[in-house]
């Protein structure tokens, strides 16, 4: 950590410049520095919401672990995501003459997920006060795919704040953010369904994997809708 | 081993295709190194498109894996390898003054450019074939990496076919002055007027040479390729069958097409 910041006091200033999109992320120098920083965030405040949101079912005992759990699972989701989708994305920007702003793409990407974990971990207070006063698991689930929505919602802002500059320079970048977001969102939601539970069942034993859960979203996604289509 | 990426890279980049590089018409790209830069990724998504049989049986198929690692690059050369003359013919008839060598630099590149997309998209694969147990998922997954990687190889040959057929007429009606050598001061206004990437249209359209070669190499080796790919099945490898390292030669790539369209609507 000392590497990358001398206190936590400082990582909470940095945390407070990616929410006001100043630029010392997607400025030049120290690249390799700044993405250990935004990278350092998005796992820092994405463990603080991943381990309110694994408390649903009380904290102590067994419960315990769900709490651990869901605190690594959150970065693990973002990150992993994001380095699945890395080089395509790099391949892509190579190809339409974008490789000397690729370094400022890829921070500019990294401080949205910065953006994205801070926003979330600014909202844990909320499911904190879901889960003391509903203990319905359906409600908790809901209102955490709430959560994450208006933060992913909130989180866009951010990028196309981030990104104006490079647009700026080459309006084929828009182009390119949109392809970034498909790509992300494609394999996100497949992330996110491998990785459940995030929130875990009080009925069911504490697990880190679901036994049953490695299947496919998209797959699961026809299947309903076949269902209802086939009545 | 790294020069050869750089080959590849610069390719990429479209350093390699720049206007000022092709004054001749002509490519100047190396094929040797860059080929084997093509074999490499090749044998790189091979492998992710193999991995889907190995984890789902366990480890059993991993016959599978070392397959589609072969067959993948495979298919893309006895392709080139079949159609090169043809292609080569069509080029002079038509009238793109590319000579033999030219012509293998330019469809080389181009092989290397889809490689290295679907090649970045095997991470992707490798997660589904992780995570999913759904055997036509994969198929589709694959159809759809392959249509990505197919359409952005296929607008880096037209591009630069483009660019050469510009230069070659230039040529011939003696109007072509060879853009001045890299001047480190022209550079910024340079960039403003010359196509800076490997898939920037040298003029305002393309020209209408350039569109026709374009059309006959891509019926060609698309119809060879699809022929091709049949004769190399599986690559994925269904997770229900015995591993085969080539299934029965029963009819080709577009009979069977005929018939699954003929047994959808007979249903």
């Amino acid at each position: 950590m000392s590497f990358v910041w001398p206190n936590t006091g400082m990582m909470l200033l940095y945390a407070e410049n990616v929410l006001r999109a100043r630029p010392w992320a997607v400025q030049d120098g120290q690249p390799g520095r700044k993405l250990a920083q935004l990278g350092l965030l998005v796992a820092a405040f994405g463990v603080t919401y991943g381990a309110v949101m694994g408390s649903f079912g009380g904290v102590f005992g067994e419960r315990f672990w769900q709490v651990v759990y869901s605190a690594a699972k959150v970065p693990l989701l973002l990150l992993g995501t994001f380095a699945l989708s890395l080089p395509s994305f790099f391949v892509v920007n190579t190809l339409f003459g974008l490789r000397s702003d690729f370094s400022h793409s890829l921070r500019a990407l990294l401080a949205t997920q910065a953006g994205l974990t801070i926003i979330l971990a600014s909202f844990a207070p909320f499911t904190v006060v879901w889960y003391a006063s509903c203990s319905d698991y359906r409600g908790a689930i809901l209102f955490n795919t709430l959560m994450f929505g208006c933060a992913s919602l909130a989180a866009q802002w951010l990028l196309r704040r981030f990104y104006e500059p490079l647009i700026e320079r080459n309006p084929r970048h828009r182009t390119l953010l949109r392809a970034w977001l498909v790509i992300y969102a494609f394999v996100g939601i497949q992330m996110a369904w491998v990785l459940r539970p995030f929130i875990g069942n009080p009925a069911a034993p504490t697990q880190f994997f679901r036994q049953d859960a490695w299947g496919n979203a998209y797959v699961r996604l026809v299947h309903i809708l076949l269902t209802y289509l086939g009545g | 081993m790294l020069k050869w990426f750089k080959q590849l890279d610069r390719i990429l980049r479209g350093d390699a295709t720049r206007m000022s590089l092709l004054a001749e018409g002509q490519m100047k790209t190396p094929v040797g190194g860059l080929s084997v830069a093509v074999v490499l990724l090749g044998v790189l998504y091979g492998l992710c498109m193999g991995s889907f049989t190995m984890i789902r049986t366990g480890g059993e198929a991993y016959m599978q894996l070392i397959a589609s690692a072969v067959k993948l690059p495979m298919l893309f050369f006895l392709t080139l390898a079949v159609t090169f003359p043809s292609l080569y013919v069509f080029n002079a008839l038509i009238g793109t003054r590319l000579s033999v060598l030219s012509a293998m630099r330019l469809l080389v590149a181009a092989l290397g450019v889809m490689l290295a997309v679907l090649a970045s998209l095997g991470p992707i694969v490798v997660f589904f074939a992780l995570s999913t147990k759904s055997y036509p998922f994969m198929i589709l997954l694959n159809v759809a990496t392959g249509t990505i990687a197919g359409v952005l190889g296929l607008g880096f040959l037209l591009r630069t076919l483009d660019r050469l057929v510009v230069i070659q007429q230039s040529l011939e009606s003696g109007r072509f002055e060879p853009p001045p050598q890299a001047d480190p001061d022209k550079q910024a206004t340079d960039a403003k007027t010359q196509p800076t990437g490997a898939l920037d249209r040298a003029g305002k359209i393309t020209t209408r040479r350039a569109k026709r070669v374009f059309r006959v190499w891509t019926t060609v080796f698309a119809l060879v390729g699809a022929q091709m790919s049949w004769v190399l099945r599986p690559f994925i490898g269904s997770p229900a069958l015995q591993f085969e390292w080539f299934r029965e030669r029963e009819s080709n790539f577009f009979i069977a097409v005929l018939h699954s369209f003929i047994r959808l609507f007979s249903w």
